[in-house]
């Protein structure tokens, strides 16, 4: 039932090494062992996709996979995205469409937005809602949400770097 | 002169809110980590009702890591029921302390919680304790709690499941009904509902004895009620406490007032002398957040043969849960039932019933999607009876610009709006007049389009303080603000209201920046800490903007008039010459000759280089109160197709038509418009918190069961908007948030009926699922069998 397990991988462009509980998941290692707070958890039933991260560059529901099972891996979490002060494109886009309210499933959608920039693939409208479809928003109503992804995957910006 | 500036009220701002959101640097309850912080989990009740026995914590006290264990006892002994904030007019309070005493009474009511040194040791601490349950008869029905033979839930204070019921009217309702050519009828259930923010609620509490201060970081609309109820509560001092809320998951009008785990973290806190944290997890959001809307209404609307109506009568009953939560259950189906119809001759009843479910709180909305769904499905109906167009029928009945101000029956005063415009708008919208002609069957895949109207009028915020004490709530009408100049030349606003996704901060900065003339970059927004913000209300009943707006442009107005005076001496002029611009003071016809606005500042803020008859300092508060609600108003359209074999329908399209004021900042009006509008059609296709009648078990208690709309459910959405100035409100706004809500399920429930014209369907149940549609077909089939001829 308890017991830690060493975890080692690759976070946000740094070798992380941790004690992990072997019962917690890895949006709650990532938030309360590591401190990473920007990922945030909804539902922890795999749903809402606020705690959506990238592992080896694919969106992932963190709170559906155990810490453990990051070991060997390379993490990106929505912290990865600015540089400095500056916002990457996918914020850029979100902030224009004014697509956020409260902010809460912020980070999930834009990680989706990443993988989707990410896998190269060019998508319809329709496939982008497909691939939206894992995550919930309650404030927006996810039209602005779908238009700025849109945009962003249109855009010429690469995305956050892939694996190593 | 200098050219003027363009304003700032209806520019599309950037928000202020964004930045720290994208970046994941928003700082949510689950995001605050105290030193030493404990965790609590809450065991609750798995009966709808059940008498509580002995409680042995044995096991539990002796797992390694558990600290503490509150029982109901533990509870009595420390603390005072919860407070309530805005009670029924004329019921019993119904208080409940934060754990069960000898009798829970709903599933997932608290009855023992464990603080320790981690949430899944709390847990664990839980399944270690055992509790001698005996299940008690319960009743989950809102109507069946109010059958002679049902278990009465508080025997102590009531003889029955009816808190209390409350008559609003006008006119004579029953004689013109009784006179009347046509009558329509119907019953109508409205389900029940979650706000479901993606953030449940949390709370981080921490106990300073030696300083005697209570720390609380929690998920609120409402910090300084909060700190009110605490205080109340445990019982403190409010000097003793600060309520910080600071980045709230979205709140919906579920995250006002205290909850019982609120008061769990604090005690255990108090006793441990340990910063001790609180997380809803999902699964307990669904027993133990406030729930919604459920309500069922009796409506009859009379009418002359020629569409007019004289007269609107409605009973309704509306489910309170087992306790009388913060803001209880929703209070404005009352106020709006007449919705936007010149009906003089009106009456409404209000019923409360008492069920063994998860209490009642607000939700966006608060009782107005619920009679507008009742309302105007009628509408529909008395159309079909009498054989009129429906947009004709509205249009005869609407009331016209001239007829306002209007007072309705029950005493609400509708400001002023052109109701017709937006119906119009809306039928043009949707091209109305070639569906009449005939299209509706004109498609080649054999299912039917539909169109169908909801109307509405919505109330916002508050008709004075005065208006709140007649009705017994214990908060304000007022807004406030505070306004403080800084030595970088900018101005800090210190605002109550919590940041909750409304996009306040903008809002409240662009209006600041508009009436002291200063850049919107330079004012940093203070949201939500009870230590830092002047006393207010709080962030509901789209109350925000009317009463802040207000004390906003009264507190820069002060701002200003010192900034100027004390420019005026410095640059040898006069305060009528000078003008903010920027971050400067400038002779307005002269811009070269300025100063920079952090010099004025400096010099008032160390009392140098100022006027002799003037005061070190530059900061204002204003408090302001709203004389009147100001009512929203608009038209939504609904288009669906529908199988006529299956029932399985879509809606294709829907189209908004609305007013709210003069808009601030129109990004963020068709947010809150478009966002109100899919948390409408969810709760008007899919959403329901389901009660097992036999076994009071809530069903749909998970976010897997709980059908809150994906990006794929929702419909492509047209918002139209009219803008009428409000004669009653500061800048002529109305408030915005609610809206949304109010018209899908009535929108929708008229154009599936629209499309199955030929069947004579009706719908009176919500939600409105493709089984309900193939059961109404089925059922007006068979009918029609029934009385064709052998």
């Amino acid at each position: 039932m308890s017991g830690d397990e060493r975890v080692s991988f690759r976070l946000n462009g740094e070798a992380v090494s941790a004690d992990a509980p072997v019962r917690m998941h890895a949006a709650d290692f990532l938030r309360h062992r590591l401190g990473w707070i920007g990922t945030h958890i909804g539902c922890e039933q795999g749903v809402c996709g606020m705690c959506t991260i990238l592992v080896d560059g694919a969106a992932i529901k963190s709170c559906l996979m155990l810490a453990v099972q990051l070991d060997g891996t390379e993490v990106r979490t929505v912290e990865s995205l600015a540089e400095g002060d500056r916002l990457n494109a996918a914020q850029e886009a979100f902030k224009r469409h004014h697509a956020l309210q409260c902010g809460y499933c912020t980070p999930g959608f834009l990680m989706l937005a990443e993988s989707l920039k990410a896998s190269g693939r060019a998508l319809t409208r329709t496939e982008i809602r497909e691939e939206l479809a894992g995550a919930l928003c309650r404030c927006t109503g996810y039209e602005n949400i779908l238009g700025a992804v849109e945009e962003y995957l249109s855009s010429e910006t690469p995305g956050v770097e892939g694996p190593e | 002169m200098s050219a003027a500036r363009q304003s700032l009220i209806g520019a599309a701002l950037p928000r202020k809110e964004d930045d720290r959101l994208l970046r994941g640097d928003g700082l949510f309850t689950d995001d605050v980590q105290l030193a030493h912080q404990l965790e609590m989990a809450v065991g609750r009740c798995p009966f709808p009702r059940a008498a509580i026995g002995a409680i042995d914590l044995a096991q539990a006290r002796a797992l390694p890591g558990v600290r503490h264990i509150l029982t109901g006892a533990d509870v009595r002994a420390a603390s005072e029921p919860l407070t309530v904030l805005r009670p029924v007019p004329g019921a019993p309070l119904l208080p409940y302390y934060a754990l069960a005493g000898e009798e829970a009474i709903h599933e997932g009511q608290p009855v023992v919680s464990v603080a320790a040194t981690s949430r899944a040791i709390a847990e664990d601490a839980l399944e270690l304790i055992d509790i001698d349950y005996e299940p008690l008869p319960h009743v989950t029905d809102t109507l069946g709690a109010l059958a002679d033979d049902a278990p009465v839930l508080h025997p102590g204070t009531l003889p029955s499941n009816l808190l209390t019921s409350n008559v609003d009217r006008a006119g004579e309702p029953e004689s013109r009904m009784a006179a009347a050519p046509v009558v329509v009828e119907g019953r109508f259930h409205v389900n029940r509902v979650s706000a479901l923010p993606m953030e449940a609620r949390g709370i981080v509490a921490r106990w300073r004895a030696g300083a005697r201060m209570l720390e609380v970081y929690a998920s609120t609309q409402t910090p300084h009620l909060i700190r009110q109820q605490l205080a109340e509560c445990l019982p403190l001092d409010e000097g003793c406490i600060r309520v910080v809320a600071s980045d709230v998951g979205g709140g919906f009008g579920m995250k006002l007032g205290l909850y019982p785990e609120d008061v769990l973290a604090v005690l255990h806190a108090m006793a441990l002398q340990r910063p001790v944290k609180w997380i809803e997890d999902r699964l307990e959001f669904f027993r133990a957040s406030t729930q919604a809307r459920e309500a069922v209404f009796d409506v009859r609307i009379g009418a002359e043969a020629d569409g007019r109506i004289v007269a609107i009568t409605n009973q309704y009953t509306t489910d309170l849960g087992a306790w009388n939560s913060t803001y209880g259950s929703a209070q404005l189906s009352s106020v709006v039932f007449t919705g936007p119809y010149k009906v003089a001759d009106a009456a409404v009843e209000r019923r409360v019933a008492l069920t063994n479910k998860t209490p009642i709180g607000a939700y966006r909305g608060y009782g107005q999607p619920e009679v507008n769904f009742a309302l105007e499905v009628l509408v529909d109906r008395l159309a079909r009876r009498l054989g009129i167009d429906p947009l004709e029928l509205r249009r005869k009945n609407m009331l016209r610009p001239e007829d306002l101000p209007w007072t309705t029956p029950s005493r609400a005063v509708y400001d002023n709006g052109d109701y017709l415009k937006t119906l119009q708008l809306a039928a043009d919208a949707v091209d109305y007049n070639s569906h009449r002609a005939g299209r509706r069957n004109n498609r080649d895949d054999e299912r039917l389009t539909g169109i169908g109207f909801a109307s509405f009028v919505e109330r916002t915020g508050y008709a004075s303080a005065r208006f709140l004490a007649g009705r017994g709530s214990r908060f304000g009408a007022h807004e406030s603000v505070g306004l403080r100049a800084n030595r970088s030349g900018g101005v800090d606003l210190y605002t109550g209201v919590s940041t909750f996704g409304q996009g306040s901060e903008t809002a409240f900065a662009q209006i600041c920046a508009e009436v002291f003339g200063i850049d919107y970059e330079a004012i940093t927004v203070h949201a939500g800490d009870s230590g830092a913000s002047p006393l207010n209300t709080g962030a509901f009943a789209s109350r925000t903007l009317i009463a802040a707006a207000g004390a906003i442009r009264e507190a820069a107005d002060a701002l200003r008039d010192k900034t100027l005076r004390i420019a005026a001496m410095v640059l040898q002029s006069t305060p009528d010459a000078l003008e903010v611009s920027g971050r400067v003071v400038r002779v307005a016809d002269e811009p070269g000759r300025s100063l920079p606005l952090a010099d004025i500042f400096t010099r008032a803020i160390i009392g140098q280089g100022i006027p002799e008859d003037e005061e070190p300092g530059l900061e204002a508060a204003a408090h302001f109160e709203p004389s009147h609600a100001s009512f929203s108003f608009g038209t939504a359209a609904a288009v669906v197709s529908v199988d006529p074999e299956s029932g399985e329908f879509d809606v294709e399209r829907f189209v908004m038509a609305h007013d709210c004021g003069v808009v601030v900042n129109p990004p963020l009006v068709e947010g809150q418009v478009r966002g109100g509008l899919v948390q409408g059609l969810g709760a008007a296709l899919a959403e329901e918190l389901r009660y097992d009648e036999s076994t009071g078990q809530l069903v749909s208690g998970s976010m897997l069961d709980y059908f809150a709309p994906t990006i794929m459910d929702v419909p492509p959405i047209d918002l139209l908007h009219t803008e009428v100035p409000s004669p009653v409100t500061t800048f002529g706004v109305r408030g915005v948030g609610e809206v949304g809500t109010i018209p899908p399920a009535a929108a929708v429930a008229n154009a599936l009926c629209d499309a199955l014209a030929d069947d004579g369907v009706e719908f009176s149940t919500l939600p409105l699922t493709p089984e309900r549609v193939w059961q109404a077909l089925a059922a007006a089939r068979d009918a029609r069998v029934a009385h064709e001829p052998k």
